[in-house]
């Protein structure tokens, strides 16, 4: 439809990472809200029920407390996925392949920059800055999160727990914790899931907003700004979600937290060892 | 609805300076120099008697009378490039105070308003020296032909009056039109970096002013014709997804055009043009 330019045709045959750099700066910006965004809102509003959880229990088993309930409640969410969900697997490795797309190409696409904050301090520049930083940041906690917690690689975890869908907090508190009770490497480990999941969040928020200029939705001036109120506030929502649900998980022991998980899991047995019979099994809402 | 971008503050608290500046103290020009293309750079200093309300250039002018340094040296005048002194041509950009801006539009009063006070001048640091505060700006222009940033009226005939343009069109793109091509929208830029291989020029980020004029003559009525040419060097290598969204070019645009909404606006357009271009094609 349109001509070619003459300079166009004598440069030399474009790659494939120029042939098709509309389409890949693109799938990298989309690929940021969905999958891995929309996964990340659901991922942290689970888990947050670790702090919450006893109050979705609605009064059920009171016994076990505030911490106690956050971590029967959790239990139960983690078992739901575990054993409800459908194709699971092809979900997973749908993530996975998002994040990995998403973090090759982000990388590449941030070493063609180069910060200017310590001579252009403006807000906007340090957000600039912050997004790439956290982005490297959030690599790195996100492969060491899913090595361990996901696919087993123990070795990696201070004191050398494997997480368990069964056993969801309680492993999860010794794999932070690096034992039973915190060790200085736990307190590491602790210390580097606050900064991942921090960061992540600025990720997420801050990469909607100008994901809202990169495609052109948000144009006028006031309109970022407005756009970036709800990002802000968006932000701010599962900044509370990450932190409680970390606050969650490094409150309770993994001795009280395993409590939880053989009353639920004991529950769980009952009704599939007598699925027609009458419900003697603990209600489970 | 207002496009503007407010001034910068900090612009505003160096005006106040401007009362308490007094005529004939002496202010040091910290200048960073260069004596040719791919020679290393090295500081000098001088000392001016400043009047009141000078500005960079005239200051320029004083050292050029006798160049000597503060450690009392013979030097050399300092070459720098300018046109109209009053901000409209865009060639006096240089970096004053780590900050990008002209010179000629830069009072001494606002900076330096104290005896011994130090001003420090750099040239841009995006674009080639040719000596000391005097760069290269044909990356600039390249990418200016990247985008076709002109009205498409050469021909063998005349081709009559042009379209009418409406009155809001006019009013948005009048803003557009006062780009200078100074250059302090690409020195400010993150995402726009030095390219001493010519090769790449083309591929690399196109950068603000490119974008925004783009916008210009895509919303011309006879400029049009080659919208569909501007969006694709846009969305191609370089383009307009390149942008990094740091939006340190809308705040040290001295025109104060609204360039993170032509990046937006052509964001959008792009997207829509290759939507288009997928099904058509």
């Amino acid at each position: 439809m349109t001509t070619v330019p003459a300079s166009a045709a004598t440069a030399a045959a474009p790659g494939f990472l120029e042939k098709h750099h509309f389409l890949l700066r693109r799938l990298h910006s989309l690929t940021g809200i969905v999958p891995i965004g929309v996964f990340l809102v659901a991922h942290l509003v689970t888990n947050s029920s670790l702090a919450w959880g006893k109050f979705g229990l609605r009064g059920e088993h009171a016994e076990l407390g505030l911490q106690g309930g956050g971590a029967y409640y959790f239990q139960k969410e983690v078992a739901w996925i575990n054993n409800e969900v459908p194709h699971l697997l092809l979900i997973e490795i749908t993530l996975w392949a998002a994040i990995a797309f998403h973090s090759i190409f982000g990388v590449y696409y941030a070493l063609q920059g180069k910060n200017n904050i310590a001579r252009y301090s403006y807000q906007g520049n340090k957000r600039y800055a912050l997004q790439r930083i956290s982005g490297y940041f959030g690599i790195l906690f996100i492969f060491y999160h899913i090595a361990t917690l996901r696919w087993g690689w123990s070795f990696l975890v201070p004191g050398g727990t494997a997480w368990d869908h069964k056993f969801a907090v309680s492993t999860l508190a010794t794999a932070l914790r690096g034992g039973e009770s915190f060790t200085a490497a736990g307190v590491a480990v602790s210390i580097f899931y606050f900064l991942g999941i921090s960061l992540l969040v600025f990720h997420f928020a801050n990469g909607i907003w100008t994901a809202a200029i990169t495609w052109g939705l948000t144009i006028s001036r006031q309109a970022q700004e407005r756009w970036g109120y709800v990002c802000a506030a968006l932000g701010a929502g599962l900044m509370l979600a990450a932190w409680s649900a970390l606050i969650g998980a490094l409150a309770i022991s993994p001795a009280d937290a395993r409590k939880s998980e053989e009353l639920f899991n004991k529950g769980k047995g009952a009704a599939i060892v007598a699925p027609a019979g009458p419900n003697t099994a603990p209600n489970i809402r | 609805m207002s496009t503007h971008t407010p001034v910068d503050p900090a612009a505003i608290a160096r005006m106040a300076n401007r009362k308490t500046a007094k005529a004939g103290r002496t202010v040091i020009f910290r200048i960073k120099r260069c004596d040719g293309p791919g020679k290393p750079s090295y500081w000098q200093d001088f000392k001016v008697q400043v009047p009141k309300n000078a500005n960079v250039i005239s200051c320029l002018q004083q050292i050029a009378l006798s160049p000597v340094t503060t450690g009392g040296q013979p030097s050399t005048p300092v070459v720098w490039e300018s046109g109209c002194l009053e901000e409209v041509c865009g060639s006096c950009t240089m970096v004053i105070n780590g900050s990008v801006r002209q010179s000629c539009s830069c009072l001494i009063d606002d900076y330096a308003p104290s005896e011994g006070d130090t001003l420090t001048l750099e040239p841009m640091s995006k674009f080639p020296v040719v000596r000391d505060l005097w760069v290269d700006r044909a990356r600039l222009f390249n990418n200016l032909k990247r985008v076709k940033a002109w009205v498409p009226i050469d021909g063998t005939y005349a081709s009559g009056s042009g379209p009418k343009e409406s009155p809001e069109d006019q009013e948005t793109r009048y803003v557009l039109s006062t780009c200078m091509s100074c250059g302090c929208c690409l020195e400010a830029c993150p995402q726009f970096n030095v390219e001493a291989d010519e090769s790449k020029w083309n591929t690399d980020f196109i950068g603000a002013h490119a974008i925004s004029q783009a916008r210009l003559f895509n919303m011309h009525e006879t400029g049009k014709r080659l919208a569909a040419e501007r969006l694709e060097a846009l969305s191609g290598a370089g383009g307009v997804s390149d942008c990094g969204n740091a939006q340190n070019c809308v705040k040290v645009c001295p025109k104060r055009i609204p360039l993170t909404e032509s990046i937006a606006a052509m964001g959008r357009a792009v997207v829509f043009h290759k939507v288009k271009q997928f099904f058509n094609r």
